[in-house]
């Protein structure tokens, strides 16, 4: 699934381990199998599917219920150092391939999911140059920039403390930040700006707001 | 609902000790990490932890010490007391009505539009169709969620008075400022 274009195949961004199997004959259409051994009862994958994409949809569909939940999604998704992707990052996920807005991610979501994981990867690798397996904040400070999305040291700061995986303190390493919650970051300052730059009409770089547009624009971002 | 960590009976100290696992006389992050679980035994979100880590540890060290964890053993149980007695059908979980009925205690009153966009940010099963399927969780917020989800109003409302500085309900922020006080929530 990853590209080993890398010397550090051991750390991959992130991954899908299968987990265990327990089929449902019957929940995709045209699937009626006449019985036999389970593991051969797959389900038809669409025309055209990418066999691999299909066979990785089938095993993060735990309960072949045809799409994926939050729940499945989660289970699924994990980090270079093995801890699974936080509830907010899948919420986010969901949010941006659940294009039918069921709650769950059908097959064609899920495609426009992998690439858009892969895509991350790619970018994770390219700015995790000392090969942490985690963005610190140099690294992101240049991710941001080539995103066309400079801040200030002072933000920058606040940016890394609100999404690094663990507080600073000075009794603890440098904050660094893992694939997961890179991803968010970086949507998150681009939410932000677009909203900013929504409200801003007259492009002076102030806004204003009630407090209810206040509360809007916050739970509004991932 | 929460676990806390190490049942009856427990000093306070015993507590911390086994929890130290490393004996380094403080807890970090991921000795924290273990010992935090919902209800339902998910473990605590890794931003509930950081919340919990940002109001306690004063010294910011990164870590916990002894004094810090009294603080944060108190304030877990002054929360679960608030959720037992918003959850109401004691599923495990806070729901819409739940919440709006917490809120309004504490003095928050929400839109419903409002109300429904902090549902989906905080209950995860939100948007999730109710037909069963892979469901191992309880619909609603969980404990560790709910905490953030009122701290956040809390934070937010505050943040929001300290810019209205002329109290006519709206405020006027530039970039800089804005991002900065909403990189500051938990």
């Amino acid at each position: 699934m990853l590209s080993s274009a890398n010397s550090y195949s051991t750390q991959h961004p992130a991954s899908v381990p299968p987990p265990p199997y327990t089929p449902t004959p019957g929940r995709y259409p045209g699937a009626t199998p006449p019985g036999g051994f389970a593991i051969l009862q797959n389900p038809v994958p669409p025309p055209g599917a990418d066999p691999k994409l299909w066979s990785c949809f089938l095993t993060v569909d735990v309960d072949r219920s045809g799409s994926i939940s939050v729940h499945e999604l989660q289970g699924a998704l994990i980090n270079g150092d093995w801890t699974h992707f936080d509830f907010d990052t899948v919420m986010l996920l969901m949010s941006l391939f659940d294009t039918h807005r069921t709650g769950s991610i059908d097959f064609n979501g899920f495609t426009g999911l992998w690439r858009y994981i892969e895509d991350w990867q790619h970018v994770f690798r390219h700015f995790d140059r000392d090969r942490s397996g985690t963005i610190d904040s140099s690294e992101l400070q240049d991710a941001l920039n080539q995103f066309g999305m400079k801040l200030s040291e002072h933000l920058l700061s606040l940016l890394v403390a609100k999404f690094a995986s663990a507080p600073s303190g000075s009794e603890v390493g440098k904050p660094t930040i893992t694939f997961d919650r890179f991803m968010r970051a970086c949507v998150f300052v681009k939410q932000f700006n677009q909203g900013f730059e929504n409200l801003d009409t007259d492009k002076d770089g102030w806004v204003q707001l009630n407090y209810m547009q206040f509360l809007t624009f916050i739970f509004s971002l991932p | 609902m929460a676990h806390l960590p190490v049942p009856t009976p427990c000093t306070l100290w015993t507590c911390f000790t086994s929890l130290d696992k490393d004996r380094s006389g403080t807890l970090s992050m991921a000795e924290l990490q273990v010992a935090l679980m919902n209800g339902d035994w998910t473990p605590f979100d890794l931003d509930t932890i950081k919340l919990l880590m940002n109001i306690f540890d004063v010294d910011r060290s990164g870590t916990i010490g002894f004094n810090e964890f009294s603080g944060l053993w108190k304030y877990i149980k002054d929360w679960q007391g608030v959720f037992l007695h918003f959850d109401r059908d004691r599923s495990g979980t806070i729901d819409g009505n739940e919440l709006q009925n917490a809120l309004n205690q504490f003095g928050y009153k929400l839109s419903p539009q409002l109300l429904n966009l902090l549902q989906r940010k905080y209950d995860v099963t939100a948007s999730a169709p109710q037909t069963g399927g892979y469901q191992t969780a309880q619909p609603g917020i969980t404990f560790d969620r709910f905490v953030r989800a009122c701290v956040v109003v809390k934070q937010i409302t505050e943040s929001f008075a300290a810019l209205d500085t002329d109290r006519d309900g709206w405020i006027q922020v530039d970039y800089e400022r804005f991002l900065q006080t909403v990189l500051t929530l938990p």
